[in-house]
């Protein structure tokens, strides 16, 4: 307990997610709304009990919870689209939390959806572009002209620079990729269903390296959503809570390329935020559900939460600790590089159904009591943590 | 205009980095610096990150600097790149301090490492622009 006033007042009172990978007759707003309508489900709720809206959709669409909300016919006394990347949705959660206690609302949805594999397979021509953004939200000078382009070459060059710095090789990265597809394979709505070894990972065709093929993310057709309420709330209703315990943000908006960001992110103070919110550190955590956008991020991520030394992760990942069974399962669903991608808002789901204790003993992480949630973004600057705990 | 064959991107100045460009064209790299203080910033804003005065000249740098990360690309984003694969983007991190991303050429991508020293050098893509691209010293 660390006396801090909202820890533990909030929980999250259901979950859901939408169909999952490649589910091409539905849009960014059908897969939101197929989710939000399983989380009411799960926490015995339905529509007219939510007086709060916090969302997020394709980059390009800001208004995003006044086209959720319209499909589902509410008003709200709190509503945005949340606009901080992958950082959003746990963002979300803590603006839920902070605007109940605000007394603003009541009981909010928040969710993540977005087609993202049909937007980029609809046809040929579609598949080789194969852009998620925009034009005109690409840069106009310093970039293009010399070839720089994705997320993959961003994370890749802190990749890059990590091993410079720590000696960490390919096949640390690989121990992380190989983990998550572990995992997956006990999940049955996971995207990818085949196993995947070390020697796979290491044959791959490369993308820009140092990343090959399997330290990339998935393009899914996705979406998640939870509800938040307060605990005394939950109460009343036919749903199992799970605690909000703490969380924290950070963002280094001075830039990845600035000092040492790219190998010491934003995770490191929005996870002392955190831990000292839900009076834990890292040894009290039983489960991670880490954003994995690229191999990469989550290996400097285990380091800037404290589950290894600042250098140490390549060693940390490849002792097994997040298979299955090892000291600190991690992305138990499988992640965004083997169970579908919605930016980080699935393993906000994934976190919370641990903490329901809902699975069977395959793939429940046993006596998992805390989860630590990430959430990485907003150009790779902007960060989240949530650390949810069983009630 | 475009030189017709030239099938990259080619940079679109903004009002603030227009002498940039205009420097590159005559061979020179430029930077901007506090008019107060003298502490180099990149990229280009309307006040000094370290001394918080408004007001900077842009002056030549030395273009010599260090390879602070890079990458290599094996798939192309962009059709222009296509026949040049593989190549590598580096974060050049220049002897004044500011960093930039660029190209490290003249040299097989597999021999690029961080830390590498490099040197600048121009290459003309149009009649109204050069890149500055990074070659070991």
């Amino acid at each position: 307990m660390s006396g801090h006033p909202l820890a533990d007042r909030y929980v999250i009172a259901g979950t859901g997610k939408s169909r999952l990978g490649k589910v091409p007759e539905l849009s960014d707003l059908d897969l939101t709304e197929e989710a939000a309508y399983r989380a009411l489900a799960d926490a015995g709720l339905t529509v007219r009990d939510i007086d709060g809206l916090l969302v997020r959709g394709p980059d390009t669409s800001y208004t995003f919870h006044q086209e959720l909300g319209e499909r589902l016919g509410i008003n709200a006394r709190f509503s945005t689209t949340t606009c901080n990347g992958g950082a959003s949705q746990i963002l979300s959660v803590i603006q839920a939390a902070m605007a109940i206690e605000a007394g603003l609302c009541s009981t909010v949805l928040c969710g993540y959806g977005r087609s993202a594999w049909s937007r980029t397979h609809a046809d040929e021509s579609t598949r080789v572009r194969a852009q998620t953004r925009s034009e005109d939200m690409m840069a106009k000078e310093f970039g293009p002209e010399y070839g720089y382009f994705s997320a993959a070459a961003t994370h890749a060059l802190g990749a890059r620079r990590h091993m410079h710095v720590y000696g960490t090789r390919r096949e640390q990265l690989g121990a992380i990729a190989t983990a998550f597809r572990e995992h997956a394979l006990k999940n049955p709505e996971a995207q990818m269903k085949k196993p995947l070894s070390l020697a796979e990972y290491l044959e791959a065709r490369m993308i820009v390296d140092p990343f090959g093929l399997y330290d990339c993310s998935l393009r899914s057709d996705a979406a998640g959503a939870v509800i938040v309420t307060s605990r005394e709330r939950a109460r009343d209703r036919d749903c199992k809570p799970v605690l909000i315990k703490g969380f924290g943000t950070f963002n280094n908006l001075s830039g990845w390329f600035e000092g040492d960001n790219m190998i010491r992110t934003a995770a490191a103070e929005s996870g002392k935020t955190a831990y000292a919110m839900a009076g834990v550190g890292p040894k009290d955590i039983d489960t991670a559900q880490i954003y994995d956008c690229f191999t990469y991020m989550v290996m400097v991520q285990l380091e800037d939460y404290g589950f290894c030394k600042k250098g140490e992760g390549g060693d940390f990942v490849a002792s097994g600790a997040l298979r299955p069974g090892g000291v600190l399962p991690t992305n138990t669903s499988g992640g965004q590089l083997s169970e579908s991608h919605a930016e980080g808002m699935l393993q906000i789901v994934e976190g919370a159904r641990q903490l329901q204790g809902i699975y069977g003993p395959d793939r429940q992480v046993k006596d998992a009591e805390l989860c630590l949630v990430s959430g990485h973004g907003g150009n790779t600057v902007c960060h989240s943590s949530l650390i949810l705990g069983r009630a | 205009m475009d030189t017709p064959d030239y099938l990259k991107p080619v940079p679109v100045p903004s009002k603030e980095t227009k002498p940039f460009w205009e420097a590159t064209r005559a061979k020179k790299l430029v930077m901007p610096r506090c008019t107060s203080c003298g502490t180099f910033r990149f990229p280009v804003s309307r006040h000094c990150r370290a001394c918080g005065k408004a007001g900077h000249e842009w002056v030549e740098v030395s273009g010599r600097g260090k390879v602070f990360s890079f990458v290599t690309y094996h798939r192309h984003y962009h059709p222009g790149f296509a026949g040049e694969l593989p190549y590598v983007v580096g974060l050049v991190e220049l002897e004044e301090g500011p960093r930039i991303i660029s190209n490290i050429v003249g040299i097989a991508p597999e021999e690029v490492r961080c830390d590498m020293p490099v040197a600048v050098r121009f290459e003309p893509i149009t009649p109204d622009i050069a890149l500055p691209k990074f070659a070991p010293v």
